[in-house]
């Protein structure tokens, strides 16, 4: 057993820090709390800016198609807020929880994170193939009054697909790192736990 | 309203106060866990952020020291763990005032202090967190609670932690 005055220690530790670090902290705060208010006056007023527009359009011109595409546009904007909104709880919860709990949903938002990088990596062959062949088929004519126009697209789409390989390949050589990481973390926890004092 | 920055009934208080009360908390919990000068300050302000964003959620079911003290702790952990690089040993303000009323005492603190805080960060993450919690005066209980570990449970982790700061901070010395 260690016989470290943790008491004493304590008061040390607990120093009231300088008067000029707690006015560096103080703005530090202040910086924080504007961007955070700021942040949401402007997601208000961006659902406020698009409801408003939405509405406009569909009265101004109330015909079926309008009135479909604005109740869609409402749909997808109310669907943005309820997942933020769920995003937010998660996060919230992890934060007020324990640092297993924490480190346990990292580990699975990583997971799944991995999952669909590794899944979009998957699709992104078939898709270019598919993609070229429709692109073919409906510019038939196009390409054979021009070939070089097919050739710029076809290099174009080229480097478009192998600069989202490369960072889905890159994306996913972190995630793997940081996984190890987190892993390595969540059992240190766990040995803190199930080891006997040496 | 309440002191030290308690709530007022099941409002909890305005970030504003909760900076003046327990800033100097937020802020040494920063410091145990980021060595870097930078990163210290970007890990302080998300530890803000979080806290301004948690704080509606606040129902006073624990007190507000330790409600901001999981967040703080929380977020650091999260923090260190995706910095990809080694915690480096860094600078800690000495707190060598002028006005100081003995300046060579107050020289052995800034000293002993850097010992500490030094042996601190080159703690586990999960023994580094206990000592902090312990550190920053909360009780036992509280603690476990906090942890949510078994009484025994914390008494292991805390008496490993000590030992390991211990034989630190004699390396350091």
């Amino acid at each position: 057993m260690s016989d470290l005055d943790l008491e004493r220690l304590g008061e040390m530790w607990r120093a009231d820090p300088e008067p000029a670090e707690m006015d560096a902290l103080r703005r530090s705060a202040q910086t924080v709390a504007r961007r955070a208010r700021w942040g949401q006056a402007v997601d208000y007023a961006i659902a406020l800016l698009v409801a408003g527009v939405v509405v406009y359009l569909a009265l101004s011109n109330p015909e079926a198609d309008t009135l479909l595409v604005g109740g869609a546009a409402i749909l997808v904007l109310l669907g943005g807020q309820i997942r933020q909104r769920r995003l937010r709880e998660v996060e919230l919860r992890s934060l007020t929880g324990t640092a297993e709990e924490m480190l346990d949903q990292s580990i699975e938002r990583l997971r799944t994170s991995r999952r669909h990088n590794r899944w979009s990596l998957v699709c992104l062959g078939p898709a270019m193939f598919v993609g070229y062949g429709l692109a073919s088929t409906t510019g038939r004519e196009r390409l054979a009054a021009d070939p070089t126009v097919g050739a710029i697209w076809l290099g174009a789409i080229i480097a478009v697909m192998a600069a989202l390989v490369i960072y889905l390949l890159s994306s996913l050589r972190n995630q793997k790192r940081e996984l190890e990481r987190l892993t390595a973390l969540r059992q240190s926890y766990a040995n803190e736990t199930d080891q006997p004092t040496a | 309203m309440a002191a030290n920055g308690e709530s007022d009934g099941d409002r909890p208080p305005p970030f504003e106060r909760i900076v003046a009360d327990h800033g100097a908390l937020i802020s040494r919990i920063a410091m145990s866990y980021e060595a870097d000068a930078g990163l210290r300050e970007d890990l302080t302000q998300q530890i803000f952020l979080a806290i301004w964003q948690a704080l509606p959620s606040y129902r006073g079911d624990a007190s507000l020291k330790t409600f901001i003290a999981r967040i703080a702790q929380n977020r650091a952990i999260s923090f260190v763990a995706r910095q990809v690089r080694q915690a480096p040993v860094a600078e800690i303000p000495e707190r060598l005032e002028a006005d100081a009323p003995d300046p060579e005492q107050s020289a052995m603190d800034a000293s002993d202090r850097r010992v500490l805080l030094d042996a601190t960060r080159r703690l586990p993450l999960p023994q580094r967190e206990v000592i902090v919690l312990v550190l920053e005066g909360f009780s036992y209980p509280e603690i476990a609670e906090m942890l949510d570990i078994a009484p025994n449970a914390l008494a292991l982790r805390l008496s490993r932690a000590k030992a390991a700061l211990k034989s630190m901070m004699e390396q350091s010395r």
